[in-house]
């Protein structure tokens, strides 16, 4: 039995009240595990878009290198002599 | 313990909503606020209840987000009245005195008065205790307050209603 406060409410509040309150589940659906770990996953996602774009930046914007083997067989089917490789040595001593 | 599911929630609605009603209803004063308090008390239950792991009764659980709640909507409303310079016995009279809900003899109205006046834990504590007539171990689970400080609480809150009553007869 409830103490009387003095507080009262309108006639059949508390069957609109059940009402109102038993349609929360319906309204406020429970985010699924995939809307859980969805902000994540954008997360993650985001990083490996940052990565393949630095990535591809890197790769267009640095000079390739070659191997001494290239080098040499670039030389040797250059009509570039070893007299012209040795000033060019020289030079930038 | 199993996971909640829709059709527990809606016995806890059933069994509870009524009961939970008047918990905040003495403490916010005004059907109108405690009509929002109570749906967004459930709307947290609903969100919270996969997380709810059976540690207190389900009652203890609804009770501490309703008094979480009722304690939050009661800061706002200070917040409010100090920004419209408006005093505490002010807020007061407004909340009790314009209520269409309200419907009590004079006693009463001085009561409610009364209990507004009160800081929040002692006005918990009051309202759990004399209207709720709860016991103290079931406040402490809801308030995470010991025992020890929770009659001491209600004391000095017993004390200054008499004090506000008398006052206000006078």
């Amino acid at each position: 039995m409830r103490k009387n406060n003095g507080y009262n409410v309108p006639d059949g509040y508390f069957e609109g009240l059940r009402t109102k309150l038993s349609s929360i589940p319906a309204q406020e659906k429970q985010p699924t595990r995939f809307q859980k770990f969805a902000p994540y996953l954008a997360l993650a996602a985001c990083f490996a878009i940052a990565v393949l774009i630095g990535n591809f930046i890197l790769n267009k914007t640095t000079v390739p290198s070659a191997s001494d083997d290239e080098i040499i067989e670039y030389l040797i089917s250059s009509d570039i002599t070893l007299a012209q490789i040795e000033d060019y040595l020289i030079s930038n001593q | 313990m199993p996971r909640m599911d829709e059709r527990d929630f809606n016995e806890l609605v059933d069994k509870y909503s009524e009961q939970l009603y008047w918990h905040i209803r003495n403490l916010v004063g005004s059907h109108e606020d405690t009509d929002d308090i109570v749906q967004d008390t459930f709307i947290k239950a609903w969100k919270a209840l996969p997380s709810f792991r059976g540690e207190s009764s389900p009652s203890t659980w609804l009770w501490r987000i309703a008094t979480n709640e009722a304690l939050a909507f009661l800061r706002k409303q200070r917040v409010r009245a100090a920004l419209r310079f408006e005093s505490l016995d002010a807020t007061a009279e407004r909340v009790i005195d314009d209520d269409p809900w309200f419907n009590g003899d004079e006693a009463q109205r001085r009561l409610a008065k009364a209990i507004f006046r009160l800081p929040d834990k002692q006005r918990v504590v009051f309202c759990m205790r004399y209207f709720e007539e709860m016991s103290y171990e079931d406040i402490s689970e809801v308030t995470g307050t010991s025992v020890g400080a929770l009659k001491a609480s209600f004391h000095f809150a017993s004390e200054k209603i008499k004090d506000l009553v008398q006052l206000e007869q006078d």
